[in-house]
């Protein structure tokens, strides 16, 4: 049994859709063979295709109790990473007329529509989504796997697959609906997000919290009320889980995007509509979005008018480490001799 | 056991990927000893489980402080941990140990990007220089001879020496783009032009980063506030930038503002990543913000909502004009004797005229009158008189939000709306950038951004202002410039003296400090300190029929642009930029990439006789020339950066790793030319030229007097550093401190233009020198100035602030080109990385609306044609409902060898000057250095594309 559950809240409204998170995981954990193309963390711009491509429309998740198969997606719904000709085009005297490109020529990427989103000028409309592993507390990738390697580690509840059991079966990224799993081909095992546990073993918080500028997101255990994410999710009711109807209980949870005043036919605004509409957010974080969203206007209506919200003051974070208060130990002063 | 070669090492490993293949025990333990530094720190660790695996990945051998000196100017200033192991830089993270100003507002961690969180990815890339390259093929063509330094800087040498000899000091150029530092770098470059008697090469006008309404109105561009004091503000105008992008670090404090009640409010053709961060994005036509920064003036002042008392006191408002000449009334009007610079209000009080103060902006009883006609007796007769106020508000009758809707496409209700929410604020703040600038009209696009934020008082109170251009540096380094050989430690060289009760004294005509400074600048200026780059360009780069070219395209010139440089040069507004180069160095920035109009098309390459750069990775210019050398890479090199006052913290580079291959620190590179220069002149027999003034200089001696006497020699520049540091005084702090810290907040500022004073425990709002203690503006009426009575003005209707819609510069096509700053390079540092292009689509995209793209049968993904009559590229293309139907967008900085055959998109802009920005003569327009000279505008360039694959 999970003793503690670690979880997040990322607020979609200081998203940047900068991508120092993906970075920041890359540069961390998949640089090995085969992880080329892999990016644990993503962030997409919404509506969109996402990563990998279509992924809201490959199914997964739970039918009858039971983990259900969807789609299982390929390296080239993933996209291939970007391999380009610096080294012909800059030292091996080709043409002068040959240009920089992309030599295996990608047709998806991780962030392939990047700013594009939906809607109508002026009405158009987009926000960012940034993914990791949801951490699920009932993971259908787990349900999934015949080879029991997947677990929720009971100190944290981090679902991490065992990659000396695992033997690339991939049941577990077909029936994972948020297809935030991927193969690598040379190691033959499945890999994904790992919730950075060797930091947090260490009190420090993941890579893509850490490296948020955006400072977007708060780290703790679901049942700490101390801390910022039993108070947003529990307590304020802003963070919602994505897509909870697949049943996985996500310990991932965003607080909703606002959009800017959207306008009518004739170009004035019109605040009777949301430029986001309802529906889409509600397809995405479910019914309680629009409450999530009243509170939220609400609570700014308050520091508007010069008044104090608990809320806001969550959110803004005038002191950062408060975003991760039980993880907030600066990783440079480990010393590695010390601890071995 | 195979030997695995640098490279191969380099490519495989970071050594966490060695950690992870004794799992599968395919490479095993003596392939580790092949590592630089050897096996003697990775013993076989004792795995058991797989997630050990992972837990060794995350461990290091040492971390550094540093940071990278990249000119990401509004953004910079991020301090990072550098995670290094087996002698490799593994990887680094943004260090996060900034301490809150004040416990009210956010702090500034983590400070960083996505940039220089994968720069440990960069330095090791395909595209990194690693050893000094002779060009032996056609330029461009990648074919290369590898040679030693000494080779290289031979031949380099004897080209300064000859240059020197025959064409003299002026024909060898230097570029530094945005690559200046504060340390050896700079200091570098800095005595290197003091000792060769090179003149500076001055790129901030031609890049469009030069603010031109902003120096008009206001006398001087360098003053913003820090990122944090927007969290006061309660109205936050993202106008005329784009801050989700392009402000990474700081655009949390626009979000943390937010939810403290302040409304965000963008104003852009798109509806962009900033807009999308706000309550209210405002849509308008590309290059219209005059016409709506005007109307939303028109609305204050006709709803009687603006701030009188700022006005009065700030502002050139109530300075009477004569109707009859249209200047302003001088005291040399009233007496033959009287003073140019002396101007009158009439006081309401007293029913009579008055001068208006000079020594102080404070009004006493005065009570100017900002409407009405009066008689005025002059030494030649009556003449009737008006306040500007009153000729403006007649002015402003053309720009009523009806009126100017034809012109923005924007709905009346939403200006006055926003003018009545920037009246009402208690704060508001413009966080513009230098966008506008870049616009052919920009002058007066930024003039009339500034006279709605003062009609409406924004200026001195916490989270208000219109930001500008944000700079502030460790003042020491220009002592180490200017000291002489015998002065290591820059004893006799002390920085500008800096008490607050000096920078504010003004003398009783007006003339503050910093008056003072810029007419001193002015002088050097003129003087020949510097070259306008955008001149040199236009004179010798083969751009003259594109940037001379304005009166194709707009219509209210009168004359040729040319005609107008021609009257700049006589009149001595502009200076005539030296003789054409015969040698260009390229040091720092990338001018084929950068200089619009494309300088590989108009053959600028044909004409110059030697190209060198110097770089750590392959720009367009690198691949062009004759010489590569290979730089130091950011983690390989100790240098302090410059900062800006949004984050007012020095940051520093370490040498962690030793430079790879061959490569060796900008120090280390001047001091290698000049020992070269010394050397071969002496062999050469010629130890002798004439600098620019006609004067002898030695050159036997030049590497002595460079390296102050051979005490910091190429390994010598953290010795240097340590006195730069020391030389300081608006640091309080030392190199061994940064060195664990890797920052330090400034204790004061650099320059005075920022008026204001750096408190510990406050964030910064600049100008309230101005605002509070009533210190005079540094223009010709010691005010914000927004009445300019001078004969260009005046020919091209420009007096007042006006709109002029953007001409269809390139032709008469259907579809603007817009650009701006993009997320994932800075400049073109990391357009040809594989990591960031992997999170774009590989290679340059243009965003195009859905309706301009379904009228024309285009889908998303495919290639055009986009072109006009100056030139044609390719590009894929994106569709997106945020891109303004007409407008078309392409972010900046894609290197010219990423497109087919090499047709770069800023090849198809003619980049003509506006001749507005050639004026000089008139107290505080005429140039110095960042400041008064054209700009090669590029947005809003008119193009048609059409479908190609």
């Amino acid at each position: 049994m999970t003793k503690q559950q670690i979880s997040m809240v990322m607020d979609l409204n200081k998203c940047l859709g900068c991508q120092t998170c993906t970075i920041a995981c890359k540069r961390i954990w998949t640089k090995r063979k085969g992880m080329d193309y892999m990016w644990w963390n993503t962030v997409n711009t919404m509506p969109g295709r996402g990563t990998p491509k279509d992924w809201e429309s490959m199914g997964g998740g739970f039918a009858n109790g039971r983990a259900k198969a969807g789609h299982l997606p390929t390296r080239a719904d993933f996209g291939e990473p970007v391999k380009s000709n610096q080294e012909t085009l800059f030292f091996d005297g080709a043409s002068d007329m040959t240009r920089l490109k992309p030599i295996n020529k990608p047709e998806w990427g991780p962030n392939w529509d990047e700013d594009q989103g939906g809607g109508e000028y002026p009405n158009g409309y987009f926000f960012y989504l940034p993914r990791i592993c949801n951490h699920c507390s009932n993971p259908a990738c787990q349900a999934a796997c015949p080879r029991n390697a997947i677990s929720k580690r009971p100190e944290d509840g981090i679902v991490v697959i065992d990659e000396d059991r695992c033997r690339g079966y991939r049941f577990c990224m077909s029936a994972c609906p948020y297809k935030k799993i991927y193969f690598n081909e040379e190691e033959k095992t499945a890999q994904k997000c790992i919730f950075c546990f060797p930091r947090i073993e260490q009190g420090v918080a993941p890579a893509c919290v850490r490296q948020c500028p955006g400072r977007l997101r708060h780290v703790a255990f679901r049942d700490d009320e101390e801390g910022p994410v039993w108070k947003l999710v529990e307590k304020w009711k802003v963070a919602l889980p994505l897509h909870g109807e697949y049943g996985t209980e996500p310990n991932v949870f965003y607080v909703p995007p606002l959009g800017p005043t959207a306008f009518d036919k004739d170009g004035d605004h019109d605040t009777r509509k949301s430029r986001i509409p309802d529906e889409y957010l509600i397809s995405l974080f479910g019914d309680r979005v629009l409450e999530a969203l009243e509170t939220l206007k609400a609570e700014m209506e308050k520091t508007r008018s010069g008044e104090k919200s608990e809320l806001m003051d969550i959110l803004i974070a005038r002191h950062w480490p408060d975003m991760f208060p039980s993880h907030d130990k600066d990783p440079a002063i480990i010393d590695w001799k010390e601890i071995s | 056991m195979s030997k695995l070669s640098r490279r191969e090492f380099l490519k495989y490993t970071n050594a966490s990927t060695l950690a992870l293949s004794l799992r599968r025990l395919t490479w095993v333990a003596p392939t580790l000893a092949a590592g630089k530094s050897g096996a003697a720190s990775l013993e076989m660790p004792d795995y058991d489980s797989w997630e050990d695996i992972y837990r060794h990945q995350w461990q290091w051998d040492k971390v550094v402080k540093s940071t990278h000196h990249v000119n990401c100017w509004y953004q910079r200033g991020c301090t990072f941990n550098v995670y290094v192991k087996d002698g490799i830089v593994l990887r680094e993270e943004q260090s996060a140990t900034y301490d809150q100003t004040s416990p009210d507002v956010p702090d500034a961690n983590p400070r960083g990007c996505q940039k220089g969180a994968c720069y440990s990815d960069r330095m090791y890339d395909a595209g990194r220089l690693k050893y000094p390259l002779k060009r032996v093929g056609k330029r461009g063509e990648g074919k290369w001879k590898r040679v030693s330094w000494d080779e290289a800087m031979t031949e380099i040498a004897d080209r300064f020496i000859d240059a020197l000899n025959t064409d003299g000091p002026a024909s060898i150029y230097f570029d530094g783009g945005g690559g200046a530092t504060s340390g050896g770098g700079g200091t570098a470059a800095g005595r290197r032009s003091k000792l060769l008697d090179l003149p500076g090469f001055d790129i901030d006008a031609e890049v469009g980063d030069h603010h031109p309404g902003i120096n008009v109105t206001c006398g001087k561009m360098f003053f913003h506030s820090s990122g944090d004091d927007s969290f006061y503000s309660d109205l936050i105008l993202n106008w005329g930038g784009n801050p989700i992008y392009t402000q990474i670090p700081n655009a949390h404090y626009i979000t943390e503002a937010r939810y403290n009640g302040a409304r965000i409010v963008t104003i852009a053709p798109d509806h962009n990543a900033s807009a999308v961060h706000s309550d209210d994005w405002i849509p308008v036509n590309v290059g219209s913000d005059a016409a709506f920064g005007l109307a939303m003036a028109q609305v204050v002042i006709e709803e009687d909502i603006f701030d009188k008392a700022f006005v009065r006191e700030q502002s050139d408002l109530p300075i009477l004009v004569r109707t009859d000449n249209k200047r302003f009334l001088r005291a040399s009007d009233i007496e033959p004797k009287g003073d140019e610079e002396v101007f009158y209000i009439w006081d309401q009080v007293t029913d009579s005229l008055q001068a208006a103060p000079r020594q102080s902006l404070a009004l006493g009883d005065l009570v100017p009158a900002l409407e009405g006609e009066f008689s005025v007796e002059t030494s030649s007769g009556s003449v009737t008189v008006t306040p500007v106020f009153a000729m403006l508000r007649e002015h402003l009758k053309d720009y009523t939000p009806e009126i100017t809707e034809k012109a923005t496409g924007t709905r009346p209700s939403l200006v006055r709306n926003l003018a009545r929410q920037i009246a009402t604020a208690k704060s508001a703040a413009v966080l513009t950038q230098s966008n506008f600038s870049k616009f052919y009209h920009g002058l007066e696009m930024e003039r009339a951004q500034l006279l709605i934020m003062v009609l409406c008082g924004q200026f001195g109170k916490k989270g208000s202002g219109l930001n500008a251009f944000p700079m502030i540096s460790p003042d020491g380094s220009m002592s180490a410039i200017r000291a002489d050989a015998d002065d290591p430690e820059f004893k006799k060289v002390p920085v500008m003296p800096k008490e607050p009760p000096l920078w504010q004294r003004t003398g009783p005509d007006g003339t503050t400090f910093e008056r003072m400074v810029f007419d001193m600048m002015r002088k050097g200026y003129m003087g020949g300190g510097s070259t306008a780059s955008s001149l040199f360009f236009h004179e010798h780069g083969g751009l003259a029929p594109m940037t001379g070219s304005a009166k194709q395209y707009d219509p209210y010139l009168k004359r040729d642009a040319t005609a107008h440089l021609e009257e700049a040069y006589e009149k001595g507004w502009q200076v005539h930029p030296g003789p054409a180069p015969k040698v260009f160095v390229e040091s720092g920035g990338n001018i084929l990439r950068r200089v619009r109009g494309d300088l590989l098309k108009r053959g600028f390459l044909d004409s110059l006789p030697f190209l060198v750069t110097i770089d750590w990775r392959m720009s367009t210019t690198a691949l062009y020339s004759d010489y590569v050398l290979p730089a130091a890479g950011w983690y390989e090199t100790n240098d302090l950066v410059f900062s800006t006052p949004i984050a007012p913290f020095t940051n520093i580079t370490q040498q962690i790793v030793q430079p790879l291959g061959d490569s060796k620190t900008d120090w280390a590179i001047n001091c290698l030319l000049m020992e070269k220069i010394q050397e071969r002149a002496i062999a050469r027999d010629k130890t002798e030229f004439k600098d620019r003034a006609g004067q002898d200089r030695k050159l036997d001696r030049v590497y002595e007097d460079f390296s102050f006497n051979r005490t910091y020699e190429a390994d010598g520049d953290e010795e240097l550093l340590k006195n730069v540091i020391k030389a300081c005084s608006n640091l309080e702090t030392s190199w061994e401190e940064l060195q664990q810290k890797g920052q330090s907040r400034f204790t004061d500022l650099s320059f005075p233009d920022m008026a204001t004073e750096i408190k510990a425990d406050e964030t910064i709002t600049a100008c309230t020198w101005h605002t509070e203690k009533k210190m005079p503006w540094p223009t010709l009426t010691r005010r914000m100035q927004f009445y300019i009575d001078q004969k260009i003005f005046f020919e091209l209707g420009e007096a007042l602030p006006v709109h002029k819609d953007n001409p269809a510069i390139g032709g008469n096509y259907p579809l603007q080109l817009t650009g701006g700053h993009t997320r994932w390079s800075i400049h073109s540092i990391w357009r040809d990385n594989d990591m960031m292009l992997g999170l774009q689509q590989g290679e340059p995209t243009m965003w195009v609306s859905a309706e301009d793209a379904r009228s024309r049968g285009i889908s998303d993904g495919d290639r055009v044609r986009v072109s006009n009559d100056v030139g044609e590229f390719k590009t894929r293309i994106k569709i997106s409902p945020s891109i303004r139907p007409g407008q078309v967008v392409v972010y900046h900085a894609w290197e010219p060898y990423q497109f087919e055959d090499r047709e770069h998109f800023q090849s198809i802009m003619p980049a003509p000057f506006n001749p507005i920005q050639m004026v000089g003569g008139y107290s505080h327009l005429q140039p110095r250095i960042l400041i008064g000279q054209p700009n090669m505008s590029d947005r809003g360039v008119r193009v048609e594309m059409e479908r190609v694959g």
